[in-house]
């Protein structure tokens, strides 16, 4: 089977970031980057798959200027055998993203699109979607589980009301929860290996114009402080004189 | 296993794309400036990837386990280097012939300091990953390197190091262990003390006299016949490290396991310390890293007089000064790591070229470990303070870094031996005629360093002062020119430093010359600007 993982190239989850004084984009002085952690994990159950199957072959891919190598690397480290770097400045929206990623499909014809719910920057949670849509290809989001049935797939994924379970055949995408697994320490040998496999560049090629616009970054205004009450009944006379009740 | 292609030497890459000076020799600080030195930022991603795993394996395996490590949980320890090892921790610069990764020292150095959050593990994967390796890869004989080297890089087995005795421990060479060649075989005889790993140790590294007086290296290993390893020893600190003495009595040891020349086993011993010492360097930051981590914390955490500590002066003056002495330990060691790798590109290879290379920064490694070392035990003692009563208790982590560091300034050769060492390679050396003590005159405390090295003077205190001067060079001319080539935060991290070091440098001059000397103001102290940026991120400083 081919697995083709896109990865986003995103601000270290964990660093506080402040918006620029004249709120054009986020200041980014010593901050650090990763790769976004649900397609990590959307890696690391690509490596696990090809760990017990290993006729598998794992290609990444990623959009973005050469900064984006570093993350491209670090997954071909996990264990991706090669991969793809769409080289380009081009500002996308979700929508964007999608088409630039039905290019690499189609050229590269996987079995299996397996990529992260959404990326912890913007939170979209849009591209998986709509990708498989594009492709006109079965789709399975919030996956918790993926077993291979032969020539299909099984995929468990959680839904607010549950869990449910779903067989796809193949080729389709997958996008990965939180729980699908924890990824692994990266091996010092599999980082050395990971300097000598390919990491091909290619140009954009459909580079559509975003649907949306970022107007203005702001930081999230200050929590207000709050006030004790000595009694329900000043609970609820507060609540009601907010409205809320 | 992994092919020489694939890996690529960070000591090599680095002189050519000019990171680091061809020029720098051991001991030129004291009279030249280099253009640029190598900095912790000089590390590419892949290798920052390296250390990254190092944290993460720290955070995950090693700081949630910190009380069963310290009672010693049987089995414990030697599972965690087990599976280090499957990371490619216990090899990291052991060449790949022998299942290592062949990466640099300074590379190794800097991935142990974030293994050593808790010195317990620190100690442990120091001595298997280093000591106990680089005797053999550097002395040994191919057969020796083949039937040893990859038990040990892959964690399979466990090393140690055997020098000192009870009544031998700074006078290494006044040892009694004897050993006694029978037939095909060596039977060797005494007790070696303060034996690190000794309770799951499967090789050791062991000096003997032959004759009672050839210094020779051995290879022992631990179900040899005669060989034992006697109680835990109870110590301050380092509870979850095993230390004993290790026990040979007749222990019969194969011919084939004598490592380099008879009588020339004080170069095993000596050489394998003084890169032991560099990476004891890195290995003594760790912790206090950690308890910079810690002391960010508690310190945004604990509320007095309705409002948190950190915002209070003398807090985060504590926080700048831990931050700017940390700053210029980790700028001296991972310069000298770049540099011992030049040494042994340039040198290494053959027995005598690996003697030479290791021997070059020797100077340099002991100023790198009286430093860190101080600095160290600084920054836990400060971090106990800012927990206050807290700090005093066993409740908090802080109390088990103080402890662990105790003993950093101690072992590995004490700061007070290695002080005589460091002025006394000095002047050896400049006698030799292989560097000028003339001074690089491009500091307040290269000139001082200069004065005081002319002056007459002779015993311990008289040297010892003018180590502290050489050392104090050295550290300032790395962290000034780290500031110099990183910027950022890293000015005001040198200005706090160099406050210090120059009323330590003036303290060191009055005692060597006796004479008076004016110290001049340091224009900004940052304190406020440093302990913002450790408060940020709760860690050292980071390039802004």
């Amino acid at each position: 089977m081919k697995i083709l993982v896109p990865l986003k190239r995103v601000i270290d989850p964990y660093a506080k970031v402040k918006p620029l004084g004249d709120g054009s984009g986020l200041d980014l002085s010593g901050i650090k980057f990763d790769i976004n952690p649900f397609d990590e994990i959307a890696v690391e159950e690509a490596v696990r798959m090809k760990e017990k199957d290993g006729s598998h072959e794992i290609i990444v891919v990623s959009i973005g200027t050469s900064d984006s190598e570093e993350q491209l690397r670090k997954a071909l480290a996990i264990g991706a055998d090669r991969a793809i770097l769409i080289e380009t400045e081009h500002i996308y929206d979700s929508l964007g993203i999608a088409h630039e990623l039905e290019a690499v499909v189609r050229a590269e014809s996987p079995d299996l699109v397996l990529m992260g719910k959404q990326a912890t920057d913007d939170d979209n949670n849009q591209a998986g979607q709509m990708l498989a849509a594009r492709l006109g290809w079965p789709q399975a989001t919030f996956a918790s589980k993926v077993e291979a049935a032969g020539t299909r797939l099984q995929v468990t994924r959680e839904t607010d009301s549950g869990e449910e379970v779903l067989e796809l055949p193949l080729p389709s995408l997958v996008t990965a929860d939180l729980r699908l697994n924890e990824p692994r320490y990266i091996a010092l040998p599999g980082i050395i290996k990971a300097r000598s496999k390919p990491l091909e560049k290619r140009p954009a090629s459909v580079m559509s114009s975003p649907k949306t616009r970022t107007v203005r970054y702001d930081a999230p205004p200050a929590r207000a402080a709050g006030r004790k009450v000595s009694s329900v009944d000043e609970l609820v006379a507060a609540l009601q004189e907010k409205g809320a009740l | 296993m992994l092919r020489k292609s694939e890996v690529r030497r960070l000591g090599k890459d680095n002189i050519m794309a000019g990171l680091i000076s061809n020029q720098q020799h051991g001991g030129s600080f004291f009279s030249q400036t280099p253009e640029r030195i190598f900095t912790p930022e000089d590390f590419s991603p892949d290798e920052n990837l390296m250390i990254q795993t190092a944290e993460q394996f720290s955070r995950k395996e090693i700081l949630p386990q910190l009380e069963a490590l310290d009672q010693q949980a049987e089995g414990l320890m030697p599972s965690l280097v087990r599976k280090a090892g499957e990371l490619g921790f216990c090899g990291i610069d052991t060449a790949e012939a022998y299942d290592g990764l062949g990466l640099s020292k300074n590379l190794a150095a800097r991935i142990l300091e974030f293994l050593s959050l808790n010195g317990s593990f620190s100690v442990t994967i120091g001595i298997t990953s280093g000591i106990s390796q680089v005797g053999l890869s550097l002395f040994g004989e191919e057969s020796q390197r083949q039937q040893f080297l990859p038990k040990l890089t892959s964690g399979e087995w466990i090393g140690a190091y055997a020098l000192s005795e009870p009544n031998s421990g700074s006078d290494a060479l006044s040892m009694s262990c004897r050993a006694e060649r029978h037939g095909d075989k060596w039977v060797l005889n005494g007790t070696k003390m303060w034996i690190s790993n000794a309770k799951w140790a499967d090789l050791f590294l062991v000096m003997a006299k032959v004759d009672g007086e050839r210094v020779t290296a051995f290879l022992v290993e631990r179900n040899a016949p005669g060989v034992s390893v006697a109680r835990e020893e109870h110590k301050m600190g380092l509870k979850g490290s095993s230390t004993a003495r290790l026990v040979l009595e007749n222990a019969e040891i194969p011919l084939e396991n004598q490592l380099y020349v008879e009588g020339k086993g004080h170069h095993v011993a000596f050489n394998a310390l003084n890169l032991g010492r560099f990476k004891l360097a890195s290995m003594s930051i760790g912790p206090a890293r950690e308890a910079i981590t810690q002391a960010a914390s508690y310190a945004l955490d604990r509320k007095q007089f309705g409002q948190s500590i950190s915002d209070f002066g003398l807090i985060r003056k504590k926080l700048a000064e831990m931050a700017g002495r940390f700053y210029a330990a980790e700028s001296m060691i991972y310069r000298t790591g770049a540099l011992i790798d030049q040494a042994f590109d340039q040198q290494g290879g053959s027995v005598e070229g690996n003697r030479l290379a290791a021997e070059e920064f020797a100077i340099e490694c002991s100023a790198c470990k009286v430093l860190s070392t101080e600095v160290e035990a600084f920054i836990v003692d400060e971090a106990i303070q800012v927990f206050g009563g807290y700090g005093f208790t066993e409740e908090f982590p802080v109390a088990r870094l103080y402890r662990d560091a105790r003993v950093s300034r101690i072992y590995e050769g004490t700061n007070e031996i290695n002080r005589v060492f460091l002025a006394d390679r000095l002047m050896r050396r400049a006698k030799e005629g292989r560097l000028s003590l003339s001074g690089s005159g491009d500091s307040y405390l290269s000139e001082l360093a200069a004065k005081a090295f002319a002056h007459a003077g002779s015993g311990q205190v008289f040297i010892g002062a003018l180590s502290d001067l050489a050392m104090l060079s050295y550290a300032e001319q790395s962290a000034r020119l780290r500031a110099k080539q990183q910027g950022g935060i890293f000015d005001l991290a040198y200005q706090n430093f160099l406050q210090w070091a120059q009323l330590q440098g003036a303290a060191a001059y009055q005692i060597a010359t006796g004479e008076a000397v004016h110290v001049p103001a340091t224009p900004h102290l940052g304190i406020d600007e440093l302990a913002a940026a450790v408060l940020e991120t709760k860690a050292p400083l980071r390039k802004t």
